[in-house]
């Protein structure tokens, strides 16, 4: 029996494949198709049966995670979509928070809403805040607007009224509505898609939803015929933003959940492999081509947020907490006229790319910066797949950054490097010192193409002790797909002073959406013994406008205390403080439904043979002012020794990374195959 | 590069350096924000740190607000001018918020200076400031428009030294927080400042450790030394000469409606920039006169914003910069004038920076007039569940002001506030209040061959009997100006039960305006300035107007011109058939 996991990347879709008789995994990438993603995977897959000799039949589980909703608000390339809201509020979505994204560059723009003014139509109605009706549906004038926006050639509507996550009765006749005289609309429902107070991310959310609605079916469609096409019986998945999978049929309803699924499926993988082998806290550090994701995983979880955006939109539903920094490999070395240098943040992307690419880069970027160091292979890259030109990254390098400094092009490219690790490092202690977090108590996680090749000085630089790089780092993602539970959240607004009457309701919310996320399992035919419920409380003191999240284990008629208790100590962590006696407010029930996905153990690698037969070459690296050039080995990752430690400087290989030892450090392999890198004791 | 260069200058260790710098105020701020209770500081993160040399030269600065650019600085200044350093002590810190007496800008905003110590001498300061909600005076909020004087706005707080190596004066913090309306959370939040404080010496000495203290004085060095190089680059390039620029406020706050000139003449000398305010209108009796320490700061937020946005923060930007403002005016006000609400006037003092701009930019980047207001209002009434009344304080934004390429942004906080919105569910939830209406206001853009971009309309409805209503507000009469040919943007409103019964226009500083259980307020805030003759706006755009109801049809006609208004509806005729 076969495991598949997919990530579809902007250059590349990479493929994990794991057999549970072997407990092993093999690693492939094709180049992504973006006009129809599906048909790189369709094409990664067929190359995975035929290069394993599987029967198709033998695939029981497919996941996959992809950018398709992400790309298509990033370009802007959904579909007419209408919205429906109270009166006196279709322009929330333009006002948004009333400010402007950068304080002092008025270039920066608010982001456009995505759906047109004259498609924002209002509706006499009005829940109060306590759920009461203000004033009863007007449903002739809803009839009225439903069919403006029919005739306006709307594609998709977002359902948005004020307080609907307390009584969502004049949404659902609203809903009813739009699906009478639109049977061919997709209908996007804020106290179905986030019934979560705050009108303007509710608002945001719900639209972003309809927005990519459509076309994310047709997406589907695609990759569900291709799938079987190739004989796969599994039901493919598709992971979301907060790490879990989702099936296609509630993905095509909630199509919102899939923004940043890759990157959240990398952090869950971490999480895992991190677990695995003892390590519980850590900061992934994922370096690709045009960014960096930083995040951070505590006691074996990842932590999670609901405050971020897609292309500056806010996306409510919680996901995983990932910062993104620009700076990766095709960030643009600089000189400013007074004379800094500068890395990033443009970024030479894919195409052109390095100059040592040879597809008509010319300006100096950090990879070719570590091709003149000769950190990265100055030949080729991808197992030889991938032909590098030394010289044009030489030439760039003294060209823009060393002669106009009056520097070697060696310390000018050690400059650029030491200045992306100080930007990445700035990134990382931001991240932790925002949640209160000591980052010397951190193992650092580094996967993506770069990650292990610039995370032993970015942990140098923050202080962290350890990094530890996974199998191929290079695929994390699609392995981090294999990693995932199918999961789904749920939440509920109701604010109220935590007392007893308080908690009673509280219990029968918890019922509630026990029974909803029963519900949605048995749908995912998630037998009885894989399911496992997580229970959270938002939770804030009387005056605040600031939520702290309580994790419960449980929620039963005689637990206010134990929250209490619970809610203190959080906000401690959260804040570094709890007040006594002061009144505590209930705001947010949470709770997440998960059904486990069985996972087989995994097989330490076989690699029986020599530290010696695992030696590919000798080159000269360069480390530095200091050290200047060092003669370095040079390892071929797949041959080492499964006891394998060697001492730093030195390099290893593999197909989708390359990993940088430094003089005092040392690296080992532990026994699921990842390389620990630390100072030498 | 300009001037002697004793060593050589660094540009990558600088770099790396800087990094390193401001993740001690990015820490400093975090901890700021994250450990604070009010909701001033927490969410609307009107705070600001900063690292100071022991010279008391700002080295960096993390700023959320930009009013605090300079503000910081000041306060240090006050702590030097008034300790030598010999009387300062290894584990003092010291306390200050007052205008006059401590470089402040208005009582709400304390400010919290500490000496840090290596090898026993004197090296670095760290500072932070935060706005509290409440520091006592004649209103909740400390801030009231109608103030006479400084003495009806809050405690005054002089440099004090509220820790004396290590130890805290209980005595003298209970008399602070004593004075002000919630002193549960004034404590808590004073509390939490001292400790960011001490958060921030910790990591410099780490940092000194590190690399050796003379590294870090050599780096400093290059970072100011950088600084002030790159500005002057950007001033270089201006042409050199006097630009003036006269905005207006609409009154002085005492309820007299005469508007009241700001005006500021910018010389470019060869690499030095002097903004003079000579011309600026007296000082105002009611609460929104400027001291010199909030004028420099408007100046430096301008500079940033007209001239490098990403520019550092520290010294070096101030080096190449002067200002100067007859004293008892407006704009730098004599010792004992109210400026609680300085915020209006500052609005306008950046308008008139960016206004002097126009002729010595090029013109990509001038900006038609931004709203140039900060409109905020206050209701405050029983509250509905438990005893007690609430007060409930929120400042909108407006329309910006277009450029040669792009419309103006709607619906913004512009100059030296950006602070979010409380969300209508949020408030509804909280208080006795319920939004009728949040949107943008037709017909409020400038007209112009890019639009200004729209301002706010607010109503709010009281649900209860007994609810009280203030607002300070500005442009209802004086307009954010058009440029190179483009019309005024709209003027601010304010109604009490706007189309019905009883319908009246309030004054913009209209105070303690009593409302029933459905009685309704609503302000319409100002627009932007339009960009351009508006003949020239493509019919193409000026139909999405039309469609969107951006702008009304008797307007469009009044502004663009009928035979275009036809154009632009058989523009829309034309989609709508297809």
């Amino acid at each position: 029996m076969y495991r598949i996991g997919v990530d579809v990347g902007g250059t590349f879709t990479d493929f994990t494949v794991f057999g549970e008789a072997e407990g092993r995994v093999w690693f492939f990438k094709v180049p992504s198709t973006p006009h129809d993603p599906s048909e790189a995977i369709q094409l990664g897959v067929r190359q995975i049966i035929d290069a394993l000799a599987l029967d198709p039949k033998s695939i029981t589980h497919l996941g996959h995670g992809t950018t398709v909703a992400t790309n298509m608000i990033i370009e802007r390339r959904g579909v007419p979509t209408g919205l429906l809201t109270t009166k006196g509020f279709r322009d929330a979505l333009e006002v948004a928070r009333q400010v402007r994204p950068n304080l002092y560059d008025y270039g920066q723009r608010k982001p456009e809403p995505l759906v047109d003014r004259f498609n924002r139509l209002e509706v006499n109605e009005r829940i109060g805040a306590r759920g009461e009706v203000v004033d009863p549906l007007d449903r002739v004038q809803l009839d009225g607007a439903v069919a403006t926006l029919r005739r306006n050639g709307v594609q998709s509507v977002a359902i948005c009224f004020m307080h609907s996550y307390r009584n969502p009765a004049h949404e659902a006749v609203a809903k009813e509505a739009v699906q009478r005289l639109m049977p061919d609309a997709f209908v996007s429902v804020s106290s179905e898609v986030l019934p979560e107070f705050r009108e303007y991310e509710r608002m945001s959310t719900t639209v972003l939803n309809a927005y990519v609605g459509p076309r994310m079916r047709t997406y589907l469609d695609q990759f569900l015929a291709r799938m079987r096409d190739l004989g796969i019986a599994a039901e493919p998945y598709t992971i979301h933003s907060n790490g879990g999978l989702l099936s296609a049929r509630t993905v095509a309803a909630f199509p919102v959940r899939t923004c940043l699924s890759g990157p959240a499926a990398g952090v869950v993988g971490a999480a895992v492999i991190g677990a695995a082998v003892g390590a519980r806290d850590l900061v992934t550090f994922d370096v690709g081509g045009t960014s960096t994701d930083v995040s951070l995983i505590k006691d074996g979880r990842p932590l999670f947020t609901s405050n971020r955006t897609v292309a500056e939109y806010p996306v409510k539903s919680p996901m995983i907490d990932i910062h993104v920094i620009g700076a990766g490999g095709g960030s643009i070395g600089w000189l400013d006229d007074a004379g800094a240098l500068k890395v990033g943040p443009r970024s030479a992307g894919a195409v052109p790319g390095p100059a040592a690419y040879d597809r008509g880069g010319t300006e100096a970027t950090l990879t070719d910066a570590n091709i003149v160091m000769r950190r990265l292979n100055p030949e080729a890259l991808l197992r030889g797949r991938m032909p590098i030109s030394y010289a044009r990254a030489h030439a760039v390098i003294e060209d823009r950054i060393a002669r106009p400094l009056g520097i070697s092009v060696e310390a000018a490219a050690h400059g650029m490097v030491r200045i992306a690790n100080a930007n990445m490092s700035r990134a990382i202690r931001s991240v932790s010192t925002e949640r209160g977090h000591d980052l010397s108590k951190f193992a650092l996680f580094a996967f993506g193409g770069a990650g292990a090749l610039h995370g032993a000085e970015v942990a140098r630089e923050c202080g962290i002790g350890s990094m530890i790089v996974p199998q191929e780092p290079g695929t994390m993602c699609a392995r981090g797909v294999l990693l995932s539970p199918l999961s789904f959240d749920y939440v509920r607004s109701e604010i109220m002073p935590a007392g007893e009457e308080a908690w009673r309701r509280v219990c029968e919310i918890f019922r509630d959406m026990w029974a909803e996320g029963s519900a949605w399992l048995d749908g995912e035919r998630v037998p009885a013994e894989r399911r496992a419920f997580r229970l959270f409380l938002d939770a804030r003191y009387l005056g605040q406008n600031h939520e702290v999240v309580v994790p419960m284990p449980a929620v039963s008629a005689d637990g206010l205390d134990d929250f209490l208790a619970r809610f203190r100590q959080a906000h401690e962590q959260e804040y570094g403080y709890a007040i006594a006696g002061r009144t505590v407010e209930i705001v947010n029930c949470r709770l997440q439904a998960i059904g486990d996905v069985p996972q087989a153990p995994l097989k330490p690698p076989a690699g029986g043979g020599t530290l010696e037969a695992a030696l590919i070459d000798r080159r000269d690296v360069y480390f530095g002012g200091v050290d200047g050039f060092l003669r370095t080995p040079i390892y071929d990752r797949d041959t080492l020794p499964q006891d394998a430690t060697l001492s730093g400087p030195a390099i290893i290989e593999e197909m989708s990374s390359t990993l940088l030892v430094l003089p005092g450090q040392m690296a080992a392999l532990d026994t699921a195959g990842n390389i620990h890198v630390r100072k030498h004791s | 590069m300009t001037g002697p260069v004793a060593r050589k200058f660094d540009p990558i260790a600088m770099e790396v350096f800087s990094n390193r710098l401001l993740s001690i105020t990015e820490d400093m701020g975090n901890n700021l924000i994250r450990s604070s209770f009010s909701t001033n500081i927490k969410e609307r993160r009107d705070c600001s740190v900063g690292l100071f040399d022991a010279l008391g030269r700002l080295v960096c600065q993390a700023t959320h607000i930009p009013l605090h650019l300079g503000s910081l600085q000041g306060s240090v200044t006050a702590v030097l001018a008034r300790y030598s350093a010999d009387t300062i002590h290894e584990g003092d810190a010291f306390i200050c918020n007052d205008p006059y007496l401590a470089n402040g800008t208005h009582l709400p905003d304390i400010t919290i200076v500490t000496p840090v110590f290596h090898a026993g001498r004197l090296a670095f300061f760290t500072a932070n400031v935060g706005h509290h909600s409440d520091v006592g005076g004649s209103v909740p909020g400390s801030i009231d428009g109608g103030a006479r004087s400084i003495f009806s706005e809050g405690i005054r707080i002089p440099v004090i030294r509220i820790v004396r190596a290590g130890e805290l004066d209980e005595d003298l913090l209970n008399l602070i927080v004593q004075n002000t309306r919630e002193p549960e959370e004034r404590l808590l939040d004073l509390k939490v400042q001292i400790a960011t404080n001490e958060r921030g010496a910790a990591a410099v000495l780490e940092l000194v450790e590190q690399m050796g203290f003379a590294a870090v004085q050599a780096a400093i060095e290059d970072i100011l030394d950088y600084t002030a190089r790159r500005l002057r680059n950007r001033i270089r390039e201006l042409a050199p000469g006097s630009y003036s620029y006269t905005g207006y406020l609409d009154d002085d706050g005492s309820g007299v409606a005469d508007p009241v000139p700001i005006r500021v003449s910018v010389h470019v000398e060869g690499e030095d920039l002097h903004f003079d305010f000579a011309g600026s209108g007296p000082q105002a009796k009611g609460a929104v006169n400027l001291t010199f320490s909030a004028l420099e700061a408007v100046v430096y937020y301008a500079v940033k914003a007209l001239l490098d946005p990403g520019l550092m923060p520290n010294n070096g930007m101030f080096a190449p910069i002067k200002v100067t403002a007859p004293s008892g005016t407006i704009v730098n006000a004599d010792p004992g004038g109210a400026v609680g609400a300085r915020a209006s006037s500052c609005q306008r003092v950046a308008g008139a920076i960016f206004g002097a701009f126009h002729d010595l930019l090029p013109e990509h980047k001038r900006y038609a007039q931004h709203n140039n207001a900060c409109p905020a209002l206050t209701f405050s009434g029983p509250r509905g569940d438990r005893p007690g009344r609430y007060v409930y304080l929120e400042t909108l934004g407006g329309g910006a002001g277009a450029s040669l390429e792009q419309d103006g942004m709607h619906a913004i906080h512009v100059h030296i506030t950006n602070t979010q919105n409380l969300p209508a569910e949020a408030l509804e939830i909280e208080y006795s209040l319920l939004v009728e209406e949040y949107g943008i206001v037709r017909d409020s853009g400038g007209s112009g061959r890019r639009r200004g971009g729209l301002g706010i309309g607010r109503q709010i409805r009281a649900t209860r009997d007994g609810t009280i209503f203030s607002v300070r507000s500005e442009g209802h009469v004086v307009p954010a100006d058009g440029l190179a040919g483009g019309g005024p943007g709209g003027t601010a409103k304010l109604w009490k039960n706007p189309g019905r019964p009883g319908t009246k226009l309030l004054h913009s500083k209209a105070a303690f305006i009593e409302l029933a259980a459905g009685d309704a307020i609503r302000l319409e805030t100002p627009g932007g300035g339009g960009y351009g003759p508006p003949a020239e706006r493509p019919a193409e755009a000026l139909a999405r107007d039309l469609r969107d109801d951006l702008i009304s049809r008797e307007k469009a006609e009044r502004d663009y011109g009928s035979q275009k208004v036809t154009e632009a509806e058989r523009i829309l005729e034309a989609r709508s058939g297809a």
